[in-house]
């Protein structure tokens, strides 16, 4: 330890407590993002702390990086500066939850798991079944922004974050929005925290809208020799009565390794479903409803599925439907986790273009000679993973070379694209923010607003910020 | 462009108790006209507010510092649906309505319908975040607006958000939708279109009490059951309301509940049942189910022609604006009565239930001394009592001019600080829709605009080009 | 009381009726009217929207505003088709509004010389003369029958005289007026059912003859004793449109001594034209300062029904056939948002076998005609129209349907312009041909 970080250790120390700061290298290591190593970390306890925090850092000009969990630290750039890891996970309780109301309002350390078992308890549900559920925590899922299939059905956090309170870039506390369900007053400025990545300030409290969990719930799984299949039976979906909750489309390579490689992990559906369904492209609808409903709808869908040539279609009944959305939710870590390069593609795009991003992935794979994996959800968005067998340099400039070609896909089918996970050298040679757009010029001006002196995160977002 | 005294006073109004009068008005035809307008705007500066129908009910749309006001009402063309994808790219001008009415044969809507929705336009809705009966279920205007392209005090157009969702960088679509105009200039909206339910039931609901009525949308919410729809008027109202609609409302009640389960034949079936038993088991008196399209419409208009109705018993009419969570909904409706009667006033109510966001009424003649105050400063009690519920001081109509002061309600000086360099940085000059949303303060120093005939001739010789070419 | 005693006083001093101001606060300026406006659809201005006309006509009542050039502009450029009545939740009574605005105008503003002379001379010195319309009519019939009509316009001469557009919006001039049938009773065809006063009209009768026959077939084949009383003439509402309300109290007055006389015994009194009954159920209005002629009126008023709303309550009765038809139904201003008829003229269509009602978009909206709007007001009538046929055409309807001769002009000038040669044809038209001929 360098005599600048110890100084730094016992600032933050002096704020925070010994107890919940440390500059030991050893333990600092495990904070380092994408191999740049902080000088220190602290875990503030309440709003208070991380605002002094932030003005001694601001006075200073110290990088600073917030986390909650880590389990998604990887997303986003290098941090340019990095002095401090800003951990959140002592902002840990619940504030106010109104089962009646049905809102909620949590501290942003506060782990998902933790959040869900208690609105579980009111037969209620926050419609973020992301990634990581098991230690990831609100304020994570907030700031990285990343998706769940339940987008499908209930729309994405932007739909249902009622109201946000934060310590920005200079130390200020503030908040916007509110606790209920309807509100027009002021800026909607907690929305612009949803996917900034820490660069805007640290999300100290969250307010969500909360949703009763449905009487009963089922699955419905279509198999479909060619994507095209699978793109029709989501396009009949959405123009049909049928509301589910998930649509997620697979391609065989997802499929398969969803499934398992030999046999189904547990999935609580036979074997042989498994294997038709991961022999070609599926299609797995998630819904809920009463008994009557669930009925209705699988009727429906099997009447469109076979309308649209499916191979093979099948019920899920309840048990199955939620052990494969769980297995769903986690399809980036099970990515991440197959290859020891993985490299992910996000691209946004009409539902009815989604065609063009799974033939681009498709070709730039076999282009590159790299195994491709693709998961996409009905509403337009489509993941596409890249999955080489090494992580040697010498496939880097091959992987750049695919993902980059998939996000120039999604932008010239008038979506967007970006590449959220990949390997750290990997960073600075593919489109990991897309080819930029004009509009990132407003965004560095409300960066400055919220972080005058850049200290948050600096270097890992959008447009440069 | 229209610059005569008694031009410019016939747009000093909107739907609002509040008044402010432009310089000069000016019709844009098309984007690039508005992106040169705004230039010259700039150039000279002088303030600039958008307007659509002017049916806002806070005063978002009035030049309060006078200035150019930029109307839509030319810019009315859908540009393009897409069916398959379920999309609109509209101009701001687009009455929400037509909207709708253009995709209805598709089987498709657009989502948000609020009271005026026959007139108002989508630009204003996206400024104001309008809300409806229906956004209990379907959402506000920000759910349903994917991309919009605004044009910048400084006249440079942008393109944010697009067709597709979840454009990467900061949700700047979330921060422009609802910030009534202070922002940016919309001149282009990309908005989702939403399926048309497969079945619609609609209920009423007849209670002795209020208290029964309010207690009856708490059960509702805590069983888990979400109508699309769930709207209550109070005895008052519905003599008020029955006397000039003849909807066949009981005037006899103490409160109704217009409820609207939609989904799937199934799906409405059933929550219509458990809306049946939840209202039984809290005393209704009555609950009928509308039994054809006539009944269903003739219901929805008493609910959506409330307000004007309101209108015909007293020359002023004062709707209030305020959330509270919908577990204290009877504790506050008791409350806002007792503050009423405190200030020698009948409050009506009529309001979204379901989602808790309460338009209480006034009403006076502001002829008569003092009443003016006397309304306003029960308004005032009535959201400092919305906020102390844990509230918002606005659901939907805005902050505008009308709740400028009371921000600080809801607001620390922190907050309101951020918020205003917020607008400073895309809206440097303060240009755009000045005085509204943040108390006035000593050292904001807004700009007060020479008069157009006065001052800067070459501006209005400009403006003037701009929309004749 | 007060307020009619001031009314009074006004009217004893010569000056122009007004509003009060209740009645135009109970505006509250929502906007809620604005896209139900023709010409706000049509231009998207304020000053020609039903709010923003409230508020010019305030400010001018309340002194703060002059009445000039511009004022008057956009209130002539008002149809007063009153889609904004049907609109408003708050029941501003805006026709009434805009009515009085007009009679100030008429009293208070000086019109450039030959649109004043012109106005007068229509309004003053021969609407209200039966003879000389009828004179005017025979004139008029003799230009269009002798091909002059044909010559002026192949020369350019309309052209030159702006009026080459208008000519296809004037009425053809029938060759027998109908004011020859007048005075007549004709007997029930069956059994008596009730005993009906037909109102002729003015115009009407020189260019409808053949609709008013209709209309008197129709009552007498479902149980009417059909008298037309001598001595009627105009129901003034022309003149209230425009403004002249002195001219249209003598021709009420007119129509009180003849449909209200004591041995007339009459059930009804019935029109087939809806702006006529539209302004005669609002007699009212027009006596507000004179209580025993406020209540002539007010008698006349409950006993005045358009034809398709009396036959609606009556319930047809008389046979009818088969009609094999695709038809559309434009609502005529003056029975939907004047009289707030809606679905009478709708179930009547209905009652006909054969006939298939295919509803048109924006049916409540005006078709241009508006009185004499199409021809004050050609341009704008035009731009109305084109969007009218639009709707008509993407029914794929043969036939339009409407309630009122001044629409029907307007739509058969539209079908032959920017339509698909749709047959036009009066609600009680249809039902004549499906009674069908008499039998003697």
């Amino acid at each position: 330890m360098n005599g600048s970080a110890e100084k730094l250790a016992q600032a933050l120390a002096a704020i925070a407590g010994e107890a919940n700061t440390s500059g030991d290298p050893h333990e600092i290591g495990k904070y380092a993002i994408h191999g740049v190593t902080p000088k220190a970390l602290v875990r503030p306890a309440n709003a208070e702390e991380i605002a002094e925090i932030l003005r001694m850092c601001a006075a200073e000009k110290l990088g600073v990086v917030t986390r909650g969990a880590g389990t998604k630290i990887g997303m986003g750039g290098s941090p340019e500066r990095y002095d401090v890891a800003l951990v959140t996970t002592r902002l840990e309780q619940v504030h106010g939850y109104d089962p009646g109301d049905l809102t909620l309002s949590v501290e942003a350390g506060a782990h998902m798991a933790d959040v869900s078992k208690l609105l579980g308890e009111h037969g209620q549900f926050l419609p973020l079944s992301v990634p990581y559920q098991k230690r990831a925590t609100i304020g994570g899922t907030v700031a990285s922004g990343v998706d769940s299939p339940l987008r499908q059905g209930y729309g994405s956090a932007r739909d249902f974050l009622l109201g946000a309170e934060f310590v920005t870039g200079d130390g200020t506390r503030a908040k916007s929005g509110g606790r209920v369900v309807k509100n027009v007053a002021g800026y909607d400025l907690h929305k612009l925290f949803i996917g900034s990545l820490g660069t805007l300030g640290v999300l100290t409290k969250i307010n969500f809208k909360t949703f009763p969990v449905a009487e009963a719930d089922g699955g419905f799984l279509a198999s479909f020799r060619e994507e095209t299949g699978a793109i029709d039976f989501v396009r009949r979906i959405a123009q049909s009565a049928v509301a589910p909750a998930t649509l997620e489309i697979l391609s065989p390579a997802m499929a398969a390794l969803l499934g398992g490689q030999t046999d189904l992990g547990g999935m609580g559906m036979d074997s042989e479903g498994w294997r038709a369904a991961s022999a070609g492209w599926a299609v797995i609808a998630g819904f809920g409803g009463s008994k009557k409903v669930l009925r209705r709808f699988e009727t429906d869908l099997g009447g469109m599925a076979s309308e649209s040539g499916a191979a093979q279609a099948i019920s899920l009944d309840g048990g199955t439907n939620r052990s494969v959305a769980e297995r769903l939710r986690e399809a980036i870590p099970l990515l991440l986790d197959a290859s020891p390069a993985t490299t992910v593609v996000r691209a946004s795009v009409l539902p009815s273009r989604m065609g063009e991003i799974f033939a681009a992935s498709r070709r730039s794979g076999e282009k590159h000679g790299i195994r491709v994996a693709i998961v996409a959800r009905g509403v337009g968005i489509v993941y596409t993973a890249f999955l080489p067998e090494t992580s040697e340099e010498k496939i880097f400039e091959r992987l750049a070379a695919a993902a980059s070609e998939v996000v120039t896909a999604a932008e010239a089918a008038q979506g967007f694209g970006w590449i959220p996970w990949c390997p750290d050298g990997l960073k600075r040679r593919a489109l990991i923010w897309g080819s930029g757009r004009p509009d990132a010029a407003l965004m560095r001006k409300l960066k400055l607003v919220f972080d005058p002196q850049a200290i948050l995160s600096p270097g890992r977002f959008f447009g440069g910020i | 462009m229209l610059t005569k005294e008694e031009e410019l006073r016939l747009y000093e109004y909107d739907g609002s108790v509040e008044t402010g009068r432009p310089d000069c008005v000016v019709f844009p035809g098309n984007k690039s006209e508005v992106a040169e307008i705004a230039r010259l705007v700039n150039r000279y500066a002088v303030p600039m507010v958008g307007r659509g129908a002017g049916t806002g009910l806070s005063g978002g749309a009035l030049a309060r510092e006078g200035g150019v006001q930029v109307v839509f009402s030319r810019m009315n063309r859908i540009l393009a649906v897409d069916y398959e994808n379920q999309r609109a790219v509209v101009e701001p001008g687009v009455v929400n309505l037509e909207l709708s009415r253009a995709v209805a044969r598709a089987g498709l809507q657009y989502a948000p319908d609020p009271s005026s929705q026959k007139s108002c336009t989508i630009g204003g809705n996206v400024s104001e975040n309008a809300g409806g009966p229906h956004t209990l279920r379907y959402g506000v205007t920000t759910n349903h607006i994917l991309g919009l392209e605004v044009v910048m005090p400084d006249g440079e157009t942008y393109r944010i958000g697009g067709a597709a969702v979840d454009a990467p960088g900061y949700d700047l679509v979330g921060l422009f939708v609802g910030s009534e105009g202070t922002l940016g200039l919309v001149v282009e909206i990309t908005a989702k279109l939403t399926r048309l339910p497969e079945s619609v039931k609609t209920l009423l609901a007849v209670f002795e009490t209020t208290d029964d009525a309010t207690e009856t949308v708490a059960a509702l919410t805590a069983r888990g059951i979400t109508p699309a729809a769930c709207e209550m008027m109070d005895g008052w109202t519905i003599r008020v309301v029955e006397s000039w609609i003849h909807a066949g409302l009981p005037t006899d009640a103490g409160a109704i509940l217009l409820i609207e389960v939609d989904g799937p034949k199934e799906a409405a079936e059933e929550q219509a049942e458990a809306v049946v038993e939840t209202c039984r088991a809290h005393k209704a008196r009555e609950v009928r189910t509308a039994k054809d399209e006539r009944e269903r419409e003739a219901l929805w208009k008493a609910r959506k022609n409330a307000f004007g109705a309101v209108g015909r018993v007293a020359p002023d009419c004062y709707v209030q604006d305020g959330v509270i969570p919908r577990t204290r909904l009877p504790e506050t409706l008791r409350r806002i009565a007792e503050i009423g009667k405190r200030h020698g006033f009948e409050v009506g109510n009529i309001f979204h239930a379901g989602d808790g966001n309460l338009h209480p009424m006034l009403c006076f003649d502001h002829r008569e001394p003092g009443t003016f105050e006397r309304a306003m400063a029960a308004a005032s009690e009535i959201i400092a009592l919305c906020v102390e519920m844990g509230g918002s001081i606005t659901g939907e109509h805005g902050v505008g001019m009308e709740k400028d002061r009371l921000m600080p309600l809801l607001f620390s000086e922190a907050d309101l600080e951020l918020m205003k360099r917020v607008r400073g940085a895309l809206n440097p000059a303060g240009l755009l829709n000045p005085g509204k949303l943040f108390p006035a303060s000593k050292s904001c120093g807004e700009i007060r605009a020479p008069a157009m005939g006065r001052g800067p001739n070459e501006l209005g010789e400009g403006v003037r080009g701009v929309t004749q070419r | 009381m007060a307020v009619e005693a001031k009314g009074m006083m006004r009217a004893m001093a010569g000056e122009a009726e007004r509003a009060e101001y209740g009645d135009f606060a109970r505006c509250v300026h929502c906007g809620l009217c604005l896209n139900h406006c023709p010409t706000y659809r049509l231009w998207g201005r304020e000053a020609d929207s039903p709010r923003g006309r409230i508020r010019q006509m305030f400010l001018v009542d309340s002194g703060e505003m002059a009445m000039d050039s511009t004022f008057v502009t956009h209130i002539d450029r008002c149809l007063d088709c009153r889609a904004c009545e049907t609109a408003c939740p708050s029941g501003v009574e805006y026709g009434k509004l805009v009515e009085l605005a007009r009679g100030r105008i008429e009293k208070e503003y000086r019109r450039k010389g030959m649109a004043r002379l012109g106005r007068d001379l229509f309004y003053r010195r021969l609407l209200p003369y039966p003879k000389r319309m009828a004179a005017l009519g025979g004139l008029m019939r003799l230009v269009q029958q002798s091909g002059l009509q044909k010559m002026a316009r192949s020369a350019g001469l309309l052209k030159l005289m702006r009026v080459d557009k208008r000519a296809d919006l004037l009425p053809e001039i029938d060759r027998k007026f109908f004011s020859t049938e007048t005075t007549r009773t004709f007997p029930a065809r069956s059994a008596r059912r009730a005993r009906v006063a037909f109102f002729a009209g003015c115009v009407a009768r020189m260019t409808f003859s053949a609709l008013s026959e209709a209309t008197i077939r129709v009552l007498r084949a479902n149980g009417c004793e059909v008298v037309v009383p001598e001595g009627q003439w105009c129901c003034g509402a022309l003149e209230v449109h425009a403004g002249y309300r002195d001219v249209a109290r003598e021709m009420a007055r007119r129509n009180f001594d003849v449909f209200l006389a004591d041995e007339a015994g009459f059930d009804a009194i019935v029109t087939n034209a809806a702006g006529c009954g539209s302004t005669m159920k609002e007699y009212g209005l027009l006596f507000a300062t004179d209580p025993e002629e406020h209540k002539r009126a007010k008698r006349f008023e409950g006993m005045l029904k358009d034809v398709t709303e009396f036959l609606d309550e009556l319930g047809l009765t008389a046979p009818m056939r088969h009609v094999q038809m695709r038809a559309t139904y434009q609502d005529s201003c003056h029975l939907l948002h004047g009289q707030k008829v809606r679905e009478a003229p709708r179930r009547l269509i209905r009652a006909v076998e054969g006939v298939e009602l295919v509803e048109m978009e924006l049916s409540d909206q005006c078709c241009g005609s508006a009185g004499v709007y199409n021809v004050t007001q050609t341009e704008t009538a035009m731009a109305l129209l084109k969007r009218k046929m639009e709707c008509v055409n993407a029914t794929a309807a043969q036939t339009i349907l409407t309630a009122n001769p001044g629409c029907l002009l307007q739509l058969r000038a539209g079908a032959e312009l920017a339509g698909k040669g749709q047959e036009v044809l009066h609600v009680v038209e249809l039902l004549d041909r499906a009674i069908g001929p008499e039998r003697p």
